[in-house]
């Protein structure tokens, strides 16, 4: 279908217009409730637009469409240069329709700098539409590490009380390894001519320079997902920021380092993806075991489903670098559903949080009296973590393990224990808060409001129709992830 | 024969200086005079550069101009118009107007104006003595403050030992070559390379390059803050633009001991400007530290001259103008109850206090540390572009770690201002021209990737 309207500009100009906008307001004569119920409306109108995308593109064609071109710098042949595939679309999506249910669920926790709240977000939002819609190199750099500066200080100004450390850790870890992609990135821009990533996927490099390449993308991207010895900033990071701010890390932000590797690392470095492929999947598997154990012994939840987050991540990279069409469509699976139940899962935890505000699990037990439906939704989101058939959890995990079979059998036993583990911490975890005897302290509790079944069911029926149908996402995904693996 | 056409600026500049001193001397209230005149007077040299750029070359005699002399003139009036605007209200604020300040500044553009465009190593001399002289007295310009006296003093002492390892070598050259010509330096023998490298030395003193920088955060710290914000941008600038003719005129490259000083020096600056400032708790001595910083990133670019480098060069040069401008314009408008702003704690809750200038100041610093979407990414990707392709991978490797590690400083900053709730010490004056500097360098640094073209395009109609 022909279709000459800039969406995609569009796209990562609307947030960042309606946070100016929000901007030049003066926060005196305005309440904040309608500052958080105008950047509501921009980021669902935002969500509405991004639907276009998967309406209006053709799955049976190749490459990217929706393209827009204008020159940037041109000395090196560095455009913006945007466009969508299969690939970006299912995560710009999950992006958009994240970004309002995080407004909503501070609608009461955030109380003070409202308006820098909202104006954060909505930038935020824009920079990850960004990464995810870039063809350009040094386009999809920029919006990467920009991502960095409203995280920042969203963790920074709403965060706990240790959040200077956590805001200061997430920074620079993360800028420490882009900065050595920054490198290889101007490495191959001069080495090709081009910033043009469609190009550059097409030229080989030497093997030697190829694996140097790789190790620089690699740092930056294993920082990003996390990956095993990388992972220190993410409990940190989660433990410290505001409940939104966990949400949209779990949610996208750690996406962001999956889609580099799919997009970028994979079909740049063909040679290096398959020598770096033992080590991948021994950290991934040192990720997914001993995050998982680690995440047994935790007293805080927000810090447990953050080490779960590491570990759901580890199957990610297994499925990625195993470099078939199995492997990477259940890693891309893995990624939306991950980016669904664990969001969903810090939800859960928030919940309780704002009404305790405590998130020690000793704290807590018998909610399921009290509080039925929270009992209800969070039992959903637990199973979907978990990984039963019929959720979204299950389809991800089930083709990275079938797809590790063909390569070592080793590694499906491990993977195939991860899941075990898994199990194991969200059940105890579960048990232990929603069952038993009611203490005291909780029976005044107030059980779910409107807004937070509003934004729970959402989330559940995603989960649920992605597990149960899970056609969908692969029609979108299928051609271009045929593209990567050739 | 000499043609004095080609001085026409210099001989601006030199009317101006006198015009100044008997208004001064005579009309006691004349501070707005002083400043508009001026200030009109350095738009007005810009003009001429921009419009009769192309006459003003050619001339055989101790001057010469070609397209780099003129950008960097061009850019050093615009930006002196500029400081001049600033100077009034700050210099009042902290009571020490007299308008000798004034003159010291017109004698130190005078002075760069001479240095930039200087192909002899005398008129290469008077041009950094003239500009140092001006400045030592703007150091110790807050007569009442010891610090500032001390700053003066400290300045002054170094600056002058400084100066005579610039004359030892080149007397050192000259009794090689039998010439204080640029053009016509060609022995390579011992003495022109020991006679190049204390001219290098020399200059690297004067841009504060590490490990010649002793003197930096201490003259920063002492001298009153709008001094500061002239040491750290104009005739800084001017001597940069000098070191980079200096580089390429002499062929630096092709003398392995003097490049392998520059490499060192370079890996220095970047190193100690990120791990001197990790502590510093004074805002000055941070800036400097992080001036420093930044002064290894332009003896990078420097290093790779060859692609597409005096464009790069500039682009990094006027980006770090700009958002000094910025930073410095900002400030200058704050005060604690102590007098000017001096300790990083003084900016706590400025966020709460003042939403307009905390944003400036978290991009202006975001800019410096050389976060995209932000002006400074761009200057350091240059930058960088240009050493990869020289081949001078570890140093790049240095510069981005050592940014990694700039990054911590200027986040303890942005902390400070955003995180931390506010204290009622902070004051603040209005000011209207520090109010549009600030705008206007964090929006030129802000929206600069939308629209880079003007700037490429600027540069490259000088150096194509």
């Amino acid at each position: 279908m022909d279709f000459n309207f800039p969406i995609i500009t569009l796209l990562i100009l609307t947030p960042i217009i309606g946070a100016l906008t929000l901007s030049l307001t003066n926060s005196n004569h305005i309440k904040d409730k309608t500052i958080l119920i105008a950047g509501l409306w921009i980021t669902i109108g935002e969500f509405f637009l991004s639907l276009l995308l998967p309406l209006f593109y053709d799955v049976e064609k190749n490459g990217y469409q929706f393209i827009e071109f204008h020159s940037w710098f041109e000395q090196l042949d560095i455009n913006y240069y945007v466009g969508v595939d299969g690939i970006a679309i299912p995560l710009i999506l999950l992006t958009t329709f994240l970004i309002p249910i995080c407004l909503l669920c501070s609608w009461k926790s955030i109380k003070k700098r409202v308006k820098e709240y909202v104006i954060y977000f909505l930038l935020l939002e824009s920079l990850v539409i960004g990464v995810f819609v870039s063809i350009d190199l040094l386009v999809f750099y920029v919006f990467f590490e920009a991502v960095l500066i409203p995280m920042f200080l969203i963790i920074g100004i709403w965060g706990g009380e240790n959040r200077v450390y956590a805001s200061f850790k997430f920074f620079l870890y993360t800028l420490a390894g882009s900065v050595l992609m920054l490198l290889a990135i101007i490495y191959i821009v001069l080495a090709s001519q081009t910033a043009n990533i469609d190009i550059i996927k097409n030229i080989n490099f030497d093997e030697n320079i190829e694996i140097i390449l790789f190790l620089c993308f690699f740092a930056s991207f294993a920082v990003k997902v996390p990956m095993f010895p990388f992972h220190t900033w993410l409990p940190d990071a989660h433990v410290q920021a505001p409940t939104s701010g966990s949400v949209i890390l779990a949610g996208v932000l750690l996406k962001l380092g999956a889609y580099g590797f799919l997009r970028l690392s994979i079909p740049f470095f063909d040679f290096a993806s398959i020598y770096f492929q033992p080590l991948i999947f021994t950290l991934s598997c040192i990720a997914i075991i001993y995050t998982s154990i680690v995440a047994l012994r935790q007293e805080d939840m927000k810090k447990m489903i953050a080490y779960s987050s590491v570990a759901h991540m580890g199957f990610v990279t297994i499925g990625l670098f195993t470099l078939t069409n199995d492997g990477i469509n259940g890693a891309y699976f893995q990624m939306i559903s991950h980016g669904l139940v664990s969001a969903a899962l810090f939800l859960i935890v928030g919940v309780i949080y704002d009404r305790q505000h405590t998130r020690l699990i000793k704290d807590y037990s018998g909610l399921s009296i009290v509080m039925p439906k929270y009992s209800f939704f969070f039992m959903i989101f637990m199973l979907a973590s978990v990984g039963l058939p019929g959720t979204s959890g299950f389809i991800g995990e089930f083709l990275v393990i079938i797809s590790t079979i063909s390569i070592n059998i080793y590694l499906t036993i491990f993977t195939a224990i991860g899941v075990v583990l898994g199990a194991a911490y969200m059940l105890l975890l579960f048990k232990n808060v929603n069952f038993g005897e009611l203490k005291e302290k909780l029976s005044e509790i107030k059980d779910l409001e409107f807004i937070e079944i509003i934004y729970f069911s959402l989330l559940g029926f995603f989960v649920i129709l992605l597990g149960v149908y899970p056609k969908i996402l692969f029609n979108l995904i299928d051609k271009s992830v045929g593209l990567i693996i050739i | 024969m000499i043609n004095l056409f080609s001085f026409i600026p210099e001989i601006l500049i030199l009317s101006l200086i006198l015009i100044s001193l008997l208004i001064g001397l005579f009309y006691k209230s004349s501070k707005n005079i002083l400043t508009g005149i001026n200030s009109i007077g350095f738009l007005f040299i810009a003009y001429l550069f921009i419009s009769f750029g192309d006459s003003f070359e050619g001339t055989e005699s101790l001057l010469k101009d070609f397209n780099v002399i003129i950008l960097s003139k061009i850019i050093i009036a615009l930006f002196t118009s500029i400081y001049l605007l600033l100077i009034n209200k700050s210099l009042v604020n902290e009571s020490i107007y007299r308008y000798e300040f004034l003159l010291f500044i017109l004698f130190a553009t005078l002075g760069s104006f001479v240095l930039i465009s200087s192909d002899n190593f005398l008129t290469a001399f008077i041009g950094i003595e003239l500009q140092s002289l001006s400045l030592y007295l703007m150091a110790a310009f807050n007569t009442k403050n010891s610090q500032s006296n001390e700053a003066g003093i400290k300045y002054f002492s170094l600056g002058a030992l400084s100066s005579g390892f610039l004359l030892f070598g080149i007397s050192m050259v000259y009794f090689d070559n039998a010439s204080i010509q640029f053009s016509e330096i060609k022995n390579v023998t011992y003495f022109t390379e020991i006679g190049l490298t204390l001219i290098v030395i020399a200059l690297f003193f004067k841009v504060s390059a590490a490990p010649f920088h002793i003197w930096t955060p201490d003259v920063y710290e002492g001298s009153p803050t709008i001094s500061v914000l002239f040491f750290a941008t104009l005739p800084k600038f001017a001597s940069l633009i000098f070191l980079f003719r200096f580089f390429i005129e002499m062929d630096i490259s092709s003398y392995s001991s003097l490049l392998f000083i520059f490499k060192f020096v370079c890996v220095l600056s970047l190193l100690i400007g990120a791990y001197g400032a990790m502590t510093q708790t004074v805002i000055k001595r941070l800036l400097a530290f992080s001036s420093i910083n930044h002064i290894g990133f332009i003896l990078l670019s420097i290093l790779s001259f060859q692609f597409l480098s005096q464009g790069i060069f500039f682009f990094y040069l006027i980006i770090y103008l700009v958002t000094s401008f910025g930073v410095f314009s900002i400030l200058l408008t704050l005060r604690s109850n102590l007098g000017e702003i001096k300790l990083i704690s003084d900016l706590s809750g400025l966020k709460t206090h003042n939403k307009s200038k905390a944003i400036a100041l978290l991009v202006l610093f975001f800019s410096l540390a050389g976060i995209p979407p932000f002006a400074g990414f761009f200057a350091k990707f240059f930058i960088l572009t240009a050493s990869m392709n020289e081949g001078l991978i570890y140093l790049s490797l240095i510069a981005v770690l050592s940014s990694v590690i700039a990054a911590f400083y200027y986040l303890r900053i942005i902390k400070t201002m955003f995180f931390n709730e506010g204290e009622d010490t902070l004051q603040e004056n209005s000011m209207f021209y520090h109010n549009i500097t600030y705008i206007l360098s964090a929006s030129f640094v802000t929206f600069f990737a939308f629209y880079p073209d003007p700037i490429i395009f600027i540069i490259n109609n000088y150096f194509s």
